[in-house]
């Protein structure tokens, strides 16, 4: 019950583009097409449940025992960067479509936010291993479902009549807020 | 191989660099950062149980619970740590209870994610003086949209029902551990 | 004008025509995160504005000593030392404001302005004109975060940095303190920004056409300038 309360809240209550404003950047910049919106979220996903597994065990492992907090901002970032190489040329190996499919987007995925705020939220929020990888799936689902929605918002806009001034960057900005304020209509879900 | 060499040199020099600053650093900050917390508990805890003039961390149970003691170091009651769920996130809150667990002294919200400007009103008066003097045996409860008319109730506010109940539910929660650690464990 | 910019020029650049937030869209995270209030943009802009400055000035002074196959995680590395650093002494002298930002102070580590800067900057630059461009966007960066949360602080709270601005009959916006309204407001400055840029270019046309129609009399062209 607690797991699913975890998934939920990570994916939906507490969203983590549109209430934590974590992947911003990808949500802007490619949140353009649905299909490659959709692949960016998958990707994403993937090096996020990872990166809840790999942090969590450097951080309780590792760092914890040895005193080492201090160098958890180092040490994380160091990790998702080898990561997201490392799951770049496991993919590019055993699966040449899933490549082509996820490929472009892996370099994108280090500087993403969400990544890193991923690894710092389980620390900050005393997960444990299991609530940790859950809560990794709930923040990428989450994700997913936020640049997927507003990838289709936007194939939509490209017909509408936006102003000049408005297009590109600000316009998907006020998209966003009118999506996050519909997301607060599912606070209050965890409480029961 | 020579730039595999250069390469690995590089980042280890960095990683060293980097590694003995913050080691550096952070022995002169821990200590302060560790001060800060207590003292943040410590306010925390006078403020919840206003006649205490002492305290003490209590070990033998495995959450956190402090014990505070009037000036003739009689024990006057507990104060209780304890969290869960709210509207949008975790709720944090230190609850001053009397020695029998009978009544509250007051209440403190110490974090909170609550909608600002609605939920965020439970962490502010009148909401949390109504815990003040309040029965809390067998359990507090909740009234909506009316003066409470029970020794045991206070009012949820308009616009934050969901937050006020959260606490209340926490409150209870917190109290019925500390009970149920109290019939297990003897005298505290 | 001269190739090589002048030094001035690189510390003004960042003020305004490459404004990070309004201009590039970079560092969107904590702009939109802390800025429920102007006091929380300024510590998160100056937080950024150090680690910026002083990872420009490291890696712009090691920049030949660098092999470029491991330039970004020797990047990343010196960033997150900084911000490390600038954590630490936050939690140790300002714990209300470290408190505040929250985990947002950690995430200078990934936003993609400082990132950016080094990639795009420093890494190619001396140190001098790495440390003016960096301390050049970090004071552009101010200005916007200053901006969104003085706007979000007014209209959400009736207050600018403490200080009661707006009368009491005011109901505050509450969605201006919410997610939503840091979208919203950014979005609208956004564009409101880009209007001016726009009649500016259109009138800058305009007298540019001007001086071309009439080159004997140059006091006209000046005066479209004015209009």
């Amino acid at each position: 019950m607690e797991l699913v309360l975890i998934f939920f809240s990570a994916a939906i209550v507490n969203n983590f583009v549109l209430s934590y404003f974590l992947g911003i950047c990808p949500f802007i910049g490619v949140s353009g097409k649905i299909s490659s919106a959709f692949s960016m979220g998958l990707a994403t996903t993937f090096v996020m449940s990872i990166t809840s597994i790999v942090t969590w065990l450097i951080y309780h492992l590792v760092l914890v025992p040895n005193n080492l907090d201090f160098l958890q901002y180092v040490s994380f970032i160091l990790v998702i960067a080898s990561l997201v190489q490392f799951v770049e040329m496991f993919i590019k190996k055993i699966s040449q479509p899933l490549y082509r499919a996820l490929g472009i987007f892996l370099p994108l995925i280090t500087t993403n936010c969400a990544i890193l705020g991923l690894a710092l939220f389980i620390v900050l929020k005393e997960y444990s291993f299991i609530e940790g990888i859950v809560y990794g799936l709930g923040a990428g689902a989450g994700f997913t479902l936020a640049i997927t929605l507003m990838a289709g918002i936007r194939e939509e806009l490209d017909l509408a009549d936006v102003p000049k001034s408005f297009q590109g960057a600000p316009i998907t900005l006020l998209v966003a807020g009118i999506l996050a304020l519909a997301f607060m209509g599912f606070a209050g879900l965890i409480s029961g | 191989m020579k730039t595999v060499i250069h390469m690995l040199i590089t980042l280890t020099i960095i990683g060293v660099i980097s590694g003995a600053l913050l080691s550096q650093l952070s022995g002169w900050a821990a200590p302060k950062i560790a001060a800060h917390r207590k003292a943040e508990t410590e306010k925390a805890i006078f403020l919840v149980q206003p006649n205490a003039d002492s305290y003490e961390k209590i070990e033998t149970v495995d959450f956190e619970l402090y014990k505070v003691f009037d000036e003739n170091k009689e024990a006057i009651g507990y104060a209780l740590p304890y969290e869960g769920n709210g509207f949008q996130g975790k709720i944090r809150l230190m609850v001053g209870v009397k020695y029998d667990l009978n009544e509250l002294v007051g209440l403190e919200v110490l974090e909170q994610v609550e909608t600002p400007g609605l939920g965020t009103k439970v962490t502010e008066e009148p909401f949390t003086s109504q815990f003040n003097k309040l029965i809390a045996d067998p359990n507090v409860e909740w009234v909506k949209g009316a003066e409470p008319s029970n020794p045991n109730e206070i009012q949820t506010i308009t616009g934050a029902t969901i937050s006020s109940k959260a606490i209340v539910q926490i409150v209870n929660q917190g109290l019925d551990k500390l009970r149920a650690s109290l019939k297990t464990g003897g005298e505290l | 004008m001269s190739k090589k910019a002048t030094l001035a020029r690189e510390y003004v650049k960042g003020l305004w025509e490459q404004n990070a937030v309004f201009r590039q869209v970079l560092g969107m995270c904590p702009t939109l995160a802390v800025t429920v209030s102007a006091i929380n943009g300024i510590a998160m802009a100056l937080a950024t504005t150090f680690v910026l400055v002083f990872s420009s000035v490291i890696i712009s002074s090691i920049r030949k000593l660098i092999p470029s196959q491991v330039r970004i995680a020797s990047y990343i590395v010196v960033i997150a030392t900084f911000v490390t650093i600038v954590d630490l002494v936050m939690k140790a002298q300002f714990p209300e404001l470290s408190k505040a930002l929250g985990p947002y102070i950690p995430l200078i580590v990934v936003n993609c302005l400082i990132l950016g800067r080094q990639e795009a900057f420093s890494s190619k630059n001396p140190v001098f004109r790495s440390f003016l461009d960096a301390l050049g966007m970090g004071t552009g960066f101010l200005v916007a975060l200053f901006l969104l949360g003085g706007i979000r602080e007014i209209f959400g709270n009736r207050t600018l940095l403490g200080l009661q601005i707006l009368p009491n009959f005011y109901e505050p916006w509450l969605v201006m303190i919410l997610p939503a309204g840091a979208f919203l407001t950014l979005g609208l400055m956004m564009g409101f920004f880009n209007t001016m840029s726009q009649r500016k270019k259109r009138l800058e046309h305009q007298t540019i056409i001007q001086q071309h129609l009439k080159p004997q009399k140059p006091a006209l062209a000046s005066d479209g300038e004015a209009n």
